[in-house]
């Protein structure tokens, strides 16, 4: 390392000290301390810059999920309605629910995670910058490959291509299977290339959720600053870990089921294909193995955002500590243990139902629990109804609402009844726009002032608020009743005369309440973005550590690495007595050491958009798509050999004594 | 390059490595007997139940004895062993779980037979 | 895989492990699904198959039971490399390293007659679920042996450019020696769980 950090002047100058690039071990310039804003974004490992690229990407998403939902809705809104084709309904929903999951929340959770934990734990970065980068590079390119079947269909829609090869008159480039692609519908016979995009994309968010995973797992471990001890961190760190460690354990199983499907469209073999003997089953096995802890890797963080801002706004420590935390890790283990729940109508047996319906109802108790500390939280508590408050009030409701209708489910014979209904639709829709969406509202309005320095104008937020819970109920508190009624989901239109038209102009109508309500957030992002008032270090008189800061948080986070003495560190800071205050750490007078920015990371996950697009082009009959994805192939393993030869570099900051 | 310089890397012990060297020469060996046990073991007369049991724990033995000596996992830190162990605790008891739940007896084989029996 | 930075040094007083191990460590234990995955697919189709498919007709047991010992000797090296390169002694890193290169050659080496063979008897990547589930199985070992032969390649080649300190490599030395013992553990499960137990009770079936 000392040959390749800058060797900066030691004595302190009045003047700030011009940085200028280094040369890494490949010879080349570091693309360090550039004028050019673009690369300094493109090839940053800043893990507050990427975690605002995965917000402001995410969010981007979450419109297009929501703009699908919309075109679905209207679908819906009157019986043997011909807005769109079946197929492109299909294509609609599955896009929706694949957009939503992988392309809105886990980033949002992601950007949290990226912008907060290293604050929270005061560290000054993530453990591997570089794996940072490429986690969201790689991110963005699953996306990319995910979506591009648009294009395509598009293109078909205007009679330019078609396709032949493989796949040859099946002209759906959209996928069209559901999120959970269930065999055999996955099959080649039965879909086109639109279910290689899917599988692609998939493959290369699985890695980029990966890596991110264990990067932030090591960081939480190993990077806390001194005195941060693991029961003295902040929950949302806590459930950052615990959702790392589910993206760990349970990704693995769709990376070999996703290969396996690759596989049987590929090279003909028979994992899922009925006849070679390849069992349907078996896929739904493997995707709910997976699929049950992803469910909980959306919600945990947020029940730590949760966990963060009703605290900070009732002025009162969060209530029980050590069991919110455990209960988060209990609720994760359990969540490797009930996949089966998916599968109650298949047909498992009476000893395997009877027990995956036990461990379900399980589950309902640590996330019980979870709630009382909540509210325990609040009793007693000075509550300020600031715009984080009310969100996050409003997620401790419609969770619970949520949560309510999965005890249903996991009653085995109730389950037999809702399967496959709007009921369903309700259930998860109350824990994702109800649970989850809030949540990430709250954090957004809790946050964004840290992240950007400018502090909300206006009370919009209330707009938003009543707006966007009104619509939520409308649209998804009728669904129940349509389930109940027997309307089946994934249907593109419906018959009159079954008790479900009135039921689902509501819905739609909802819908529209709920889309002017998130309008509404993204006019007031906007607002806060332009709002001229500044934040300053702590505007909601916080509690963690990311407020002790400047905001925005200077590059290097903290200019001393602060020694903490207790929980809820900046609260025993401002108002806790002498020997709880947070410390500093003495200077070692060589400066802040910084990881130098990197181009390989970028470059390797760009590999990624040639090999998916090619595999997937491939099947579509476009002709050389084969070394197309080869070519993408040799970019990964050229990014990634330079990256590890290049050498993590660095250089000293030396930040003002007063800064 | 790495951390370490990062990290002040423990002062090396040589004579704690080269007490390593023997353990790892005995393991050697004892892995390659268990490996000629386990063939000779499978041409034995003798019950199926006891041979197959005989060859999960003989490779279980072994799968412990890689991790535990070569991968250093006795020598360092419990968060490692807790890392690893999580993800075989819950490897295992999924895939047991899955190959309990399915069964031979839900598959029609008189159907199946018809396109399977390639070699 | 690949070498990446700690960012700092200044804030590693909570620091528990080394955070190339931690990383390594926890990649072993996502790729303990990974590889549980595979085998179990495999399993749960003998089982739902047990008649259809006879393997003791393909499968050579002195072959299968010759590569397993050489990864285990294999993995025997590469502790003494890790060995070495914990006491500073690079040339019996160098040694060590490229025994567990050449064995891991021949490993694949018996890998690729293994499938050549299997392939003129007429077991193929399309022959049911048997074939389909086998060749992925040990398929995705073998690239897993490779890419660990690359790996130490690399830094094999490394420890010749002049620049490798063996205080500095030993973490990524013990990185690559992890990666391939783990690479041994999988083998010594689909040894037991895929070969041999096709045997039992089938006794004089493995003549070929």
């Amino acid at each position: 390392m000392s040959s390749t950090v800058t060797a900066t002047p030691t004595t302190q100058s009045e003047h700030p000290v011009v940085l200028s690039p280094e040369r890494s071990k490949l010879g080349l310039l570091r693309p360090d301390h550039g004028k050019s804003v673009i690369i300094d974004w493109l090839t940053t490992v800043d893990h507050k810059k990427i975690g605002i690229m995965y917000g402001a990407i995410a969010l981007f998403f979450l419109l297009v999920g929501g703009l699908e939902a919309l075109i679905i809705r209207t679908q819906l809104a009157v019986p043997e309605n011909d807005l769109i084709s079946a197929q492109r309904y299909n294509q609609l929903f599955t896009m929706h629910g694949t957009t939503m999951i992988f392309l809105a929340v886990m980033p949002l959770n992601a950007a949290f995670f990226n912008f907060l934990v290293p604050l929270q734990i005061g560290a000054r970065d993530v453990a591997f910058p570089r794996i940072n980068s490429f986690s969201l590079w790689a991110f963005v390119a699953g996306a990319l490959v995910i979506n591009f079947g648009w294009i395509l269909q598009a293109l078909e829609a205007m009679g330019l291509f078609s396709a032949s090869g493989p796949t040859e008159g099946m002209n759906d480039f959209v996928p069209a299977m559901g999120w959970f692609g269930y065999a055999p519908i996955t099959g080649i016979k039965f879909t086109g290339a639109g279910t290689d995009f899917w599988i692609m994309g998939l493959q290369i968010l699985g890695i980029a959720s990966l890596t991110a995973a264990m990067n932030f797992t090591v960081t939480i471990v190993n990077m806390r600053a001194p005195g941060m001890k693991m029961m003295r961190m902040p929950v949302f760190t806590w459930m950052t870990l615990v959702t790392s460690l589910l993206i760990v354990f349970a990704f693995p199983a769709i990376t070999v089921a996703l290969g396996e499907l690759m596989f049987d469209r590929l090279f003909g073999t028979n994992f899922f294909v009925t006849a070679g003997g390849g069992q349907p089953i078996l896929w739904q096995h493997l995707f709910w193995i997976f699929g049950h802890p992803e469910v909980y890797i959306l919600v945990l963080p947020a029940m730590g955002i949760i966990s963060e801002v009703l605290p900070t706004f009732a002025k009162k420590p969060l209530f029980g500590y050590p069991i919110v935390v455990f209960s988060g890790a209990v609720i994760g283990f359990l969540g490797f243990a009930v996949w089966s729940h998916h599968m109650f109508t298949t047909g498992l047996g009476k000893v395997a139902t009877a027990a995956f319906s036990l461990l379900t109802m399980a589950i309902a108790v640590p996330t019980g629990v979870k709630i009382f500390n909540w509210v325990g939280t609040l009793w007693g508590g000075r509550v300020r109804f600031s715009p984080p408050m009310i969100f996050a009030l409003g997620f401790v409701w419609m969770f619970m609402m949520g949560g309510f209708s999965g005890i249903m489910h996991s009653s085995a014979p109730a389950d037999a009844q809702q399967q496959d209904s709007y009921f369903v639709i309700a259930h998860f829709h109350y824990v994702a726009i109800g649970g989850i969406f809030l949540a990430v509202v709250s954090g957004i309005y809790f946050w964004l002032p840290k992240m950007i320095g400018k502090m909300w104008k206006g009370n919009l937020s209330t707009w938003v608020a009543i707006f966007s819970t009104v619509g939520l109920n409308v649209t998804f508190f009728p669904m129940h009743f349509l389930g109940l009624l027997g309307m089946p989901r994934r249907t593109h239109t419906y018959l009159e005369g079954f008790g479900w038209e009135t039921y689902n102009l509501v819905c739609t109508i909802g819908a529209y309440i709920l889309a002017f309500g998130i309008l509404l957030l993204v006019v007031d992002i906007i607002r806060c973005f332009r709002s001229g008032e500044p934040a300053g270090n702590d505007p909601w008189d916080a509690r963690t550590l990311e407020w002790k800061t400047t905001s925005p948080p200077q590059v290097y986070n903290f200019g001393k690495t602060p020694i903490i003495h207790a929980r809820d560190a900046l609260w025993e800071d401002k108002y806790g007595p002498e020997n709880r205050k947070c410390g500093e750490q003495a200077e070692d007078g060589h400066g802040i050491h910084m990881p130098s920015q990197s181009w390989w990371p970028l470059l390797a996950s760009a590999g990624f958009i040639p090999l998916g697009l090619g595999l997937s082009l491939m099947q579509a009959g476009v002709p050389f798509m084969g070394y197309f994805a080869i070519f993408g192939l040799c970019l990964c393993t050229v990014g990634i050999a330079l990256w590890a030869i290049e050498g993590p570099g660095g250089y000293h900051l030396h930040p003002k004594k007063d800064a | 390059m790495t951390e370490a310089y990062d990290i002040p890397l423990p002062e090396v012990d040589k004579s704690a490595e080269n007490e390593k060297y023997h353990t790892f020469v005995n393991l050697a060996l004892i892995l390659a007997a268990i490996t000629g046990v386990e063939l000779v073991l499978v041409y034995l007369p003798f019950h199926t139940v006891f041979i197959l049991s005989t060859l999960l724990a003989l490779s279980l033995f072994k799968f412990v004895a890689v991790v535990a000596w070569f991968m250093h996992l006795i020598y360092d830190k419990l968060l490692l062993t807790l890392a690893f162990g999580t993800g075989m605790a819950i490897a295992t008891g999924t895939y047991t779980a899955l190959l309990i739940l399915l069964s031979s007896e839900d598959v029609d084989h008189d159907v199946i037979t018809g396109v399977l029996g390639y070699f | 895989m690949s070498e990446s930075a700690s960012s700092e040094h200044d804030s590693h007083h909570n620091l528990v492990v080394g955070n190339k191990k931690l990383l390594m460590w926890l990649f072993l234990g996502s790729d303990c699904m990974f590889f549980g995955t595979l085998i179990s697919t495999h399993l749960i189709y003998r089982k739902l198959y047990p008649e259809e498919y006879d393997p003791t007709q393909l499968f050579s047991l002195e072959l299968t039971s010759f590569s397993t010992f050489i990864l285990l000797m294999s993995s025997f090296l590469m502790a003494l490399a890790v060995s070495a390169m914990h006491k500073g002694e690079l040339k019996s890193f160098r040694r060590n390293t490229l025994g567990v290169i050449f064995f891991g050659l021949i490993f694949l080496g018996c890998q690729v007659f293994e499938f050549s063979e299997f392939v003129h008897l007429g077991l193929t990547l399309q022959s049911g679920t048997f074939g389909s589930t086998f060749y992925l199985m040990t398929g995705t070992h073998g690239c897993h042996v490779a890419i660990g032969v690359f790996w130490l390649t690399c830094l094999l080649f490394y420890s010749y450019s002049g620049k490798m300190d063996a205080h500095e490599s030993a973490i990524d030395v013990e990185a690559a020696g992890l990666y391939w013992h783990f690479v041994d553990i999988v083998w010594i499960l689909i040894f037991t769980a895929v070969y041999l137990i096709e045997f039992i009770g089938k006794t004089g079936g493995a003549a070929h």
